[in-house]
């Protein structure tokens, strides 16, 4: 029997709290194992997207295997795969983690624990890793190490003693934490003469080789050739290749027990392929599947619309290319009277639509329109019937509707003392109620609310990081339904509602929202031929008003020469322009007006 | 057909005005005297290559523009001489600055052969002036302008609305003391903010600076208002001229009559065959030409002093004929039914009826006398109306 030797391999995620350095630390270690030599470095190499290097998050998990001589003489081969730090992607952080043995977990030496530190350091205890605690950022002057230690000890009940201080920066301590990998965390078990049995971890769809896998092998092993089933989608493909990202994708003979790599499937419909689903033998399957991953609820509701009509269809083979690597991308059909035919999307969160949409935009070259966010209201109408509404056109008449309910979270805040004053105010403010406060430390303090998921997905994390000077950080999960007294906000232009600018709303935030709705669209809407009066109304009571004014003038009088050329260009110019806006009825409303409900400052 | 108009462009001034985007050097002294030497030759013998190709022989109206033609003094009267030894136009004209501008000079033009002056004004207030970095003010405008009439041009007088500065009742001030000086011919621009340029940069930091269109529509009402009752006609979106008056060169740019550019960054319009035909003068575009089986009209601008680089446009029959719809719609007596029936033709009927409706219908344009001419509103967004007919140039 031939038992594969995999106590030299180490499979390990970065997790940490966003900004704490993940990416710096991951492009250290890829820079002193030579797995990228120096001169190649772009910075932040694993994040891969122009999305994740212009904002400088990670959206998308991401595997490397790089080879690391360690000061025993032994070579080890370790499989890195970076992870999101942004609330919404923690479930892409769960996904990862079920691939590792061990995690490191970061924490920034000069901002300390912070409440995403907190859940996933719970993640990576719960998923039964080893966890390497690494104190980053220690070349900034404002560094103290010591106490970041005390607080891992202290708040998240994690040994500390063995912290390694690094610098992604420097990169300082990065081979201290090398060794630490080769020591703390524990080598795979499993059995590669066993049947098949891998985790999909992530896909991506390729349009020359079709789906191509990221797999996490628990036991047995794939090469080219193999006949292998997914044993939850129950279809059958030959492996066409399999290979590791170093980070550039090398192809290789096997792919074997404890380790991870590519399986290139070639499967053409993108949907075929199912992250979280068990790889198998086709001919020779293992006994039962791996537990899989739990389904991503979508939080957040939008519309997408394409802004040409034509670009329908275009817009749904996008979503479904996107869904084999995003699989909590959720989506159903959408009409809309004022922007005709698209998708109402759910997104884990405010960030995840962004990205998802300029994803949308930039790789599959749409123009498109995104509607104000919604949540999913739980809608109990007179006749007894409950209806999920996730759309405020989908809201009955009033008349009909019983009662409301909507999501609540509990929401955790980690913030120093003085600041829980600013916290409780903008928790008042959208309608959170506190149930907790626990000292953490002398500079830190724990806020616990409920809060409605309404109220967070609009402003809220952005008023909380500037009322407390950045230092608040913030995390939550799902709670409960309860019951609120919602009513559907209408905007009209014109005269005549436009269904896509209507939002549900507390009835106690209705006139300001309103108001502060017709100011922002006011801005926002260019001045056209004719007068464009904007109205909010509740039912058929208008509550707030504003007009955009006639434009007067519009011309290039300058006969610049004689030369036409340039006075053609820039009426070409204007049109471009104008191809980014969508008409309503007789008004030209660009893009961002659809989502003014973001930029409403209260 | 023959070409009949020819622009030459003198890239030079004393100091570049601060809303400025075009191609002028603002030079004095020693610097600019340099610059003049090494130019002229270059203009001259463009001049003369294509007075030699017969190019010049048909001439019937010359711009010089620039730039400020009049700081080259004493030599603008030989820029002249020398695109009179090719041809003999009806309508000379150059472009003076007040402050270059003097008796000598306007009697020296007027012995070459230049028939008509169209000053840079632009205001009779000294702080508006100043403001976007005139050289001159209330007093020395005036005064070149009385010798431009006393050297018998026939004179217009270029003016902006739209300044940092100016108000409404300051606007019909300047309005007023023009109206007063009885030109022949006043051009009304509004400001626009062109990328790049100082004042544009200024507007950045602070937003007063940026031109109220507001403002600009009530200042371009009040000049038609104004220059009608004084007995100017508006011809063209931005012309007014008494009878008889009117600029015969501009009319050529909005007639799609072909013309010469002539001078670093001129732009010059040609049919495909009149291209072809000097084509030895104009480097690269027989190659393009080749390259492209369906062009009928040539637009090109020359890029440096000596002609050796051109850019090229080259435009469909159905680009051309969007083009002088386009261009139609700036003048008042606007596009005459043959005219539309002809670009019917090339471009299709169904098309241009429509354009026509949903300009009559957005109140941009209205019928007359068998022509289709801008309305009040269509003055005034004339983007909007040149933009539908544009649009005609795109087949999708």
């Amino acid at each position: 029997m031939n038992t594969q030797d995999t106590s030299h391999i180490r499979n390990f995620s970065i997790v940490a709290h966003i900004d704490h350095g993940k990416s710096t630390i991951s492009d250290r270690i890829l820079e002193l194992t030579h797995t990228v030599e120096e001169r190649d470095m772009a910075s932040q190499l694993l994040d891969s997207m122009d999305i994740e290097r212009e904002r400088g998050i990670t959206i998308k998990s991401n595997a490397v295997r790089v080879m690391y001589e360690a000061d025993d003489g032994d070579t080890y081969q370790f499989n890195l795969i970076d992870t999101p730090g942004h609330v919404d992607f923690t479930y892409e952080v769960s996904r990862s983690l079920a691939a590792c043995e061990g995690a490191v977990l970061v924490v920034d030496a000069t901002q300390g624990v912070e409440a995403q530190t907190v859940s996933n350091a719970n993640l990576a205890m719960n998923a039964n890793l080893d966890i390497v605690p690494a104190i980053n950022k220690i070349d900034l002057p404002s560094a103290h190490p010591e106490e970041v230690k005390t607080e891992i000890e202290d708040e998240l009940a994690i040994p500390a003693d063995d912290a390694v201080c690094v610098s992604g920066k420097t990169g300082e301590g990065i081979h201290d934490l090398l060794e630490a990998i080769v020591y703390l965390v524990s080598p795979p078990k499993g059995d590669a003469t066993a049947p098949l049995k891998a985790l999909i971890l992530d896909s991506y769809f390729d349009e020359y080789r079709g789906v191509v896998a990221t797999v996490r092998i628990f036991d047995g092993a794939i090469k080219k050739g193999d006949q292998l089933t997914m044993m939850q989608a129950g279809q059958s493909f030959l492996v066409d290749g399999v290979g590791v990202k170093r980070p550039a994708e090398v192809l290789l003979d096997e792919l074997t027990v404890g380790e991870v790599g590519f399986v290139v499937t070639g499967l053409k419909d993108p949907g075929a392929v199912r992250v979280g689903d068990t790889l198998t033998y086709r001919d020779r399957p293992c006994a039962e599947a791996l537990p899989g991953y739990r389904e991503a609820k979508p939080m957040v509701y939008t519309g997408i619309f394409p802004i040409d009509n034509k670009d329908y269809e275009s817009l749904r083979d996008a979503l479904e290319k996107l869904r084999v690597n995003d699989p909590s991308l959720v989506w159903s059909p959408e009409t809309s009277v004022a922007l005709g035919f698209g998708f109402r999307v759910g997104f884990l969160g405010l960030l995840h639509m962004e990205v998802v949409k300029e994803r949308l935009e930039r790789e599959f070259d749409l123009d498109l329109i995104a509607t104000s966010p919604s949540v999913d209201y739980h809608v109990y109408k007179t006749d007894g019937e409950m209806i999920c509404v996730r759309s405020p056109q989908d809201l009955p008449d009033v008349t009909r509707i019983d009662h409301i309910e909507e999501p609540y979270l509990k929401a955790k805040i980690i913030v120093p003392p003085a600041y829980t004053g600013a916290v409780m105010q903008l928790a008042i403010e959208h309608r959170a109620m506190m149930t907790d406060m626990i000292h953490l430390s002398e500079k830190s303090v724990e806020m616990r609310f409920d809060i409605p998921l309404a109220e967070l997905i609009l402003d809220f994390f952005d008023q909380l990081k500037s009322r407390t000077k950045g230092y608040a950080s913030l995390d939550y999960e799902f709670a409960d339904y309860r019951a609120s007294e919602l009513v559907k906000l209408d905007i009209l232009l014109s005269g005549d509602e436009v269904d896509a600018l209507s939002f549900i709303v507390h009835k106690d935030k209705a006139y300001p929202l309103a108001r502060g709705l017709c100011d922002k669209l006011k801005e926002i809407i260019p001045r056209q031929q004719f007068e464009v009066p904007i109205q909010g109304a509740i039912g058929n009571k208008i509550i707030a008003r504003s007009t955009v004014k006639a434009v007067r003038k519009d011309v290039l009088a300058k006969c610049y020469g004689g030369d036409i050329s340039r006075k053609r260009k820039l009426l070409e110019k204007q049109k471009e322009g104008k191809k980014r806006m969508k008409a309503v009825g007789s008004v030209e409303v660009p893009q961002e007006a659809f989502l003014a409900i973001l930029k409403v400052d209260e | 057909m023959s070409v009949s108009a020819l622009y030459l462009h003198i890239p030079f001034c004393h100091a570049k005005c601060a809303y400025c985007d075009f191609d002028s050097c603002g030079l004095t002294g020693a610097a600019l005297d340099g610059a003049i030497a090494s130019y002229l030759p270059q203009l001259f013998e463009r001049i003369d290559a294509f007075g030699r190709t017969g190019a010049l022989d048909h001439i019937e109206t010359v711009y010089v523009g620039g730039g400020t033609p009049s700081v080259l003094g004493r030599s603008l009267v030989d820029v002249v001489a020398r695109v009179r030894t090719w041809c003999d136009p009806v309508e000379m004209t150059c472009e003076v600055n007040p402050e270059s501008f003097d008796m000598p000079l306007a009697e020296g033009l007027a012995r070459a052969g230049v028939t008509r002056i169209s000053c840079g004004v632009q205001s009779l207030h000294d702080d508006e002036l100043a403001e976007i970095g005139r050289l001159h003010t209330r007093a020395t405008a005036l005064e070149a302008l009385r010798c431009a009439r006393a050297a018998g041009f026939d004179v217009s007088c270029d003016l902006m609305c739209g300044l940092p500065g100016q108000t409404y009742e300051s606007w019909l001030e300047t309005l007023q003391g023009i109206i007063a000086e009885e030109p022949d011919h006043v051009s009304v621009y509004p400001l626009t903010l062109e990328a790049g340029t100082p004042l544009a940069q200024r507007a950045v930091r602070d937003g007063s600076l940026m031109p109220d269109e507001d403002l600009q529509a009530d200042c371009m009402e009040a000049a038609e208002r104004r220059l009608g009752r004084a007995g100017y006609a508006r011809y063209e979106v931005a012309s007014y001229a008494r009878p008889g008056h009117a600029c015969m060169h501009n009319q050529a740019y909005w007639t799609g009559r072909s013309y010469l550019g002539i001078g670093r960054s001129a732009a010059g319009m040609l049919s495909r065959s009149e291209a072809t035909r000097y084509a030895a003068l104009l480097p690269g575009l027989s190659e393009q030409l080749d390259a492209s089986w369906d062009a009928a009209r040539v637009r090109f601008v020359q890029l440096d002093d000596a002609a050796e680089h051109v850019a090229y446009e080259l435009l469909t029959a159905r680009e051309a004929a969007a083009e002088d719809l386009m261009l139609g719609m700036r003048r008042s007596c606007g596009v005459h039914a043959s005219d539309i029936a002809h670009a019917a033709h090339v471009i299709g009927e169904d098309a241009v009826d429509e354009v026509a409706r949903i300009a009559c219908r957005r109140g941009l344009a209205r019928w007359c006398d068998a022509r289709l001419v801008p309305t009040e509103q269509g003055w005034l967004l004339g983007n909007e109306l040149y933009g539908l007919m544009w649009d005609l140039a795109d087949p999708a």
